[in-house]
């Protein structure tokens, strides 16, 4: 399993790199415990209105939180390839005899760590401003492990955009492409309370259906026909985005 | 036994997406345990060279072996038997020194123990032994091409590809990097680098080839390429005379007659002589002028440098080739080295 061992290095590597930014660290979990601060205090009035589906708001947004961590996680990946390409450490790598998927599969492991990072944070958090998870402890398992999925595809979204572009520019605004797939969605409000055009986009964005599944396990518990979708639409976006991702990979590294 | 050639390219060409041509057909030889030198301005086709003999480039046509391995048939084969350091320096400035050199190691197949040694053993061979707990971002410019040299040299290649080791460095550091590859070199490494610097490759390069434009121009040792430039100068002042009328004329007679005086003639204030070599025709030059009983005032032999060995085969000084590229499009151009679309 050489493969496996030099993903490992590789992996290692960019964990050190990773932590040797504590603001970006520091960033992820802040800007999660001041979403809270932000929308949960202060909007909490909304659970009053009529099809409200939860009593706590500060749960409701909870998946919220999760989802728009990771989704943007995709642009934080982004400039960090951007970063070891424009270094030249990228050739550096390639001028060594490690497969070319050692590299990638590193890079993608490390999106899937800082997922598990932030997920982790933010329950903590969550926990500490009395946040019931009704799913339980499977419950908080398996919001882990869908977030690390999500982690690993936004982390290709990343890699596409740092690959294909090779443009700062573009990369470090990268995050309008992630925004409207974590606005267009529930987040604050339940899709059945949203009108229009607004109502019409959010059934079109797969981060929707993701996070219904994680907002489900959150404040209802395991109410399968709220999660199934989502699980479904997770597991094709990553096939579809991960396969995305080797192929521009390849393309640039042959 | 019969060893391959360290490295064998025939007829490599390189034409970037766009149309420019970077390489236009060139062959050579670099024998193992050799010092070959790619002299030659920018944007003359040195980086793309030796990214294209690294693996990191894909050539357009032609055929190139290092190691005795053709690229096309395994490149991680020769990935694996070459150092690579490159201009662009492509290091991890977030990473201490050492855990740069440790991973280098891993990754060429080096085990844990081995690389921790290798890497203790080469921060002391650079020089660099007391920073090698500091990150990478906080070294100078000379430290920088240290520790990338000394990241090369982890799995011990026996082919060190250097792409202009010491540009942009102070004396200091050129002379401490030109001392490692001397070492290396003699420890049997087989060193191909790539140079701007006249004085560079005089010193370090047992063998040049001079490349302009895409083109090889010409291909020897230093002393040989200057030795086909044209002799040795002598130059002569004259000291007092008291009846200098016609004793010029009688001067540059009995030099003609020396055997070792290719050409000779005057200068306003005596004479200038282009012979094969100053060392040995410069006492014979003065026992002649002292016959015709011309004083000298002073003396001085001149060698041909390889600025005259690149004026000679391009018809311009590299000083003056620099200054015709443009600095941005050679940046670009080795971007897209890598972003090869």
């Amino acid at each position: 399993m050489l493969i496996l061992r030099e993903s490992s290095y590789i992996y290692v590597r960019n964990l050190k790199t990773w932590l040797a930014q504590p603001t970006m660290i520091v960033a992820a979990v802040f800007s999660s415990a001041v979403m809270y601060l932000f929308f949960g205090e202060p909007l909490r009035g909304i659970t009053g209105l009529p099809g409200f589906p939860a009593s706590d708001y500060q749960a409701f947004l909870t998946a919220m939180v999760i989802v728009m961590a990771v989704v943007f996680s995709g642009s934080d990946m982004a400039m960090v390839l951007l970063t070891d390409i424009m270094s030249g450490y990228v050739d550096k790598l390639l001028l060594s005899p490690v497969n070319r998927f050692s590299i990638l599969l590193g890079t993608l492991a490390i999106g899937a760590t800082r997922a598990i990072a932030q997920v982790v944070a933010i329950v903590l958090v969550a926990t500490a401003i009395g946040v019931r998870f009704e799913g339980g402890i499977v419950g908080i398992l398996a919001v882990i492990v869908a977030t690390t999925l999500l982690g690993i595809a936004m982390g290709c979204v990343g890699l596409i955009i740092a690959v294909r572009t090779r443009s700062v520019q573009v990369t470090v605004n990268s995050w309008l492409l992630f925004m409207p797939l974590a606005f267009l969605t529930s987040a604050f409000m339940p899709r059945d309370l949203i009108t229009g055009w607004f109502q019409f986009a959010v059934g079109l964005n797969p981060i929707e259906y993701i996070l219904v599944a994680v907002r489900t396990i959150i404040i209802d518990g395991w109410i399968w026909e709220h999660i199934v979708p989502g699980f479904w639409v997770l597991l094709g976006t990553s096939a579809v985005l991960v396969a995305a991702a080797t192929y521009e990979y390849r393309r640039a590294t042959n | 036994m019969q060893h391959p050639p360290a490295v064998a390219v025939r007829g490599l060409e390189k034409t970037y997406p766009g149309g420019t041509r970077a390489i236009d057909g060139i062959d050579f030889t670099v024998e193992q345990g050799e010092f070959f030198g790619f002299l030659g301005p920018n944007g003359a086709g040195k980086t793309t060279t030796i990214k294209i003999l690294a693996t990191l480039l894909p050539k357009s046509a032609g055929r190139v072996e290092v190691a005795g391995i053709d690229i096309d048939r395994d490149a991680r084969g020769v990935r694996a038997s070459i150092g690579v350091a490159l201009q662009e320096v492509g290091l991890d400035d977030l990473s201490k020194g050492r855990d740069f050199l440790v991973l280098q190691g891993r990754l060429y197949g080096v085990g844990r123990a081995e690389a921790n040694r290798r890497a203790d053993e080469l921060l002391e061979l650079v020089g660099l032994s007391g920073v090698g707990k500091r990150k990478i971002g906080s070294y100078s410019g000379g430290m920088r091409r240290r520790i990338d040299l000394a990241g090369a040299l982890m799995h011990e290649p026996g082919i060190l590809f250097l792409d202009e080791p010491t540009s942009g460095l102070d004396p200091q550091s050129r002379l401490a990097i030109w001392e490692h590859l001397e070492q290396l070199n003699a420890q049997g490494v087989t060193v191909m680098l790539t140079t701007q610097h006249m004085d560079e490759a005089d010193r370090l390069c047992r063998r040049l080839a001079i490349i302009d434009h895409g083109r090889l121009v010409t291909e020897g040792s230093p002393s040989a390429l200057k030795a086909g430039v044209g002799g040795d100068v002598v130059r002569v002042s004259f000291g007092h005379m008291e009846s200098p009328d016609g004793r010029t004329d009688a001067a540059l007679g009995a030099l003609r007659q020396l055997p070792a005086v290719r050409e000779a003639d005057t200068t306003p204030d005596g004479l200038t002589a282009t012979v094969d070599d100053g060392g040995t025709a410069a006492p014979a030059i003065l026992r002649a002028l002292n016959d015709v009983e011309v004083p000298v005032a002073n003396l001085a032999v001149t060698r041909p440098s390889l600025d005259d060995v690149f004026l000679h085969h391009t018809g311009r000084e590299i000083r003056e080739a620099d200054a015709d590229e443009d600095a941005e499009s050679r940046v670009w151009g080795q971007w897209m080295g890598v972003n090869r679309r």
